[in-house]
């Protein structure tokens, strides 16, 4: 036998010895049986489901001032809040409005216009929510519904806004007043 | 065809192209979004990032919004809610925050997130902090109507509450009372953050067996400044479940705390017609 044959059986038998030395605890251990969870039979699925809703206002309302003497009602406009989903039962959703500015904008640069408090609206009958009637505001968000709690709709159709008279009124043409709807969730 | 007939269908067409243009309001703005306050029990110098989303409907024209941080609070009554610029409130946690992006422009069916970071300041007083994450639709010039008129915008406002170190959540019961047919709850915040409301009002006989009615108080907020006290109500049961007579009222009411808080007296219940409720 070649001296190189030698140290290669020596090598071999040194690494049969170390494979033994690892294989042997391990065969002990086998002998115990271990319940492992199957993670290929089922699978847990979660959903993660923020608070929301979808909301559809009016783009606007036109009021026909055929006399500046009368009041003058717009024709009913719709508020629908549907999808609502919140965190508890107990919480509401509320949607109110607010002026951008204190009155109107006439197309006459300075001439006579109705002030935004001149704006209101009457307490409708809503589904799923208590309405209020209100007067428009530059200052504060005034509240038109809030949703009964738990509900996940509610909606009018019977929103009607009145535009008080004004006999201060000389331009006819247009008279604009930008108007903001809040949908709040700012409860804690 | 008839040579009459189709004069009148003449005729008619040019009547119809003659009549007054209708005064059908413009197309409104249909959209979703994620509505939920953000709660935070923070250190100073803590950072936490959240998203808000808006989608708007695929039938709707492409929609410009601005999002920004601004101070909130309400009337007694809640049927009021002031906003204001950051710092408005020494309790203020808008100017700690930063939106981004902070205006975009919405394409039909598309969703906008608008990612926004709160950063506590290193150096900030022990309590509750509060602001509203505001998202408004910009106006759209070529949307604007001709005639007499409100042209509408839509606003969105999310809550954002931070309890910076270990707050005294605190609030007093002032009053219980039947107001027409409602049921209110006078209550006044004593601590120093916001805390949440709600809870219940108990009807009971004078036997004191188990309350004749209950009424659940739908959830609120009383905050520790400008206005710290409010008033929670719910409509009364029907006559018939809660009769007019004399009650011991109770109401038990939860502020999120590991005990509820309480008050009775002894009211009248007579009932009469209602002006609304308080809309908190």
């Amino acid at each position: 036998m070649a001296t190189g044959e030698v140290t290669m059986k020596r090598l071999l038998r040194r690494v049969v010895i170390g494979v033994g030395a690892i294989a042997l605890p391990a065969s002990a251990h086998a002998q115990i049986v271990v319940v492992l969870p199957s993670t290929s039979l089922s699978t847990t699925l979660t959903a993660t489901v923020s608070e929301q809703a979808r909301v559809a206002v009016p783009a606007g309302v036109l009021f026909s001032v055929g006399d500046i003497g009368a009041s003058t009602a717009a024709s009913a406009a719709s508020v629908t809040i549907d999808q609502i989903v919140l965190a508890t039962t107990t919480k509401q959703l509320r949607i109110s409005l607010q002026a951008g500015g204190a009155s109107f904008t006439p197309s006459i640069g300075g001439s006579p216009t109705w002030a935004a408090s001149d704006v209101s609206w009457n307490a409708a009958t809503w589904t799923q929510a208590t309405g209020s009637a209100g007067t428009l505001s530059a200052s504060s968000y005034n509240a038109i519904a809030t949703c009964t709690a738990g509900v996940s709709s509610c909606s009018t159709s019977q929103l009607i806004f009145t535009l008080a008279p004004n006999t201060a009124i000389t331009n006819a043409g247009n008279h604009t007043l930008s108007v903001t709807w809040k949908i709040e969730s700012i409860g804690s | 065809m008839p040579i009459s007939l189709s004069i009148r269908i003449l005729a008619g067409l040019l009547a119809m192209l003659a009549a007054p243009q209708s005064v059908a309001p413009p197309a409104g703005l249909t959209f979703n979004a994620t509505l939920g306050s953000i709660r935070l029990q923070a250190r100073p110098g803590d950072v936490y990032t959240r998203q808000f989303q808006l989608s708007i409907d695929a039938r709707q024209h492409r929609t410009h919004f601005k999002a920004h941080f601004e101070d909130w609070w309400r009337s007694e009554n809640g049927r009021e809610s002031f906003y204001a610029p950051p710092g408005t409130l020494h309790h203020s946690c808008a100017a700690w925050a930063t939106a981004n992006p902070v205006e975009s422009a919405v394409e039909p069916g598309d969703t906008m997130v608008v990612r926004f970071t709160i950063a506590v300041p290193r150096e900030v007083v022990t309590g509750g902090y509060w602001c509203a994450l505001t998202v408004d639709q910009v106006a759209d010039p070529e949307t604007a109507h001709a005639g007499v008129g409100v042209q509408f915008l839509a606003s969105i406002s999310t809550g954002i509450f931070v309890d910076v170190g270990a707050v005294t959540r605190a609030a007093d019961i002032t009053d219980v009372r039947v107001d027409a047919d409602r049921a209110v709850v006078s209550m006044r915040n004593v601590g120093d953050t916001p805390v949440p409301v709600d809870g219940r009002v108990e009807f009971l006989t004078r036997d004191g067996a188990a309350p004749a009615a209950t009424v659940t108080i739908p959830r609120g907020t009383l905050l520790p400044e400008r206005v710290t006290t409010g008033l929670f109500d719910a409509p009364l049961p029907a006559a018939d479940v809660l009769p007019d007579g004399r009650y011991l009222v109770r109401a038990v009411m939860d502020i999120g705390l590991d005990h509820y808080i309480g008050a009775e007296r002894e009211i009248a219940v007579t009932r009469e017609v209602s002006s609304g409720g308080l809309g908190r």
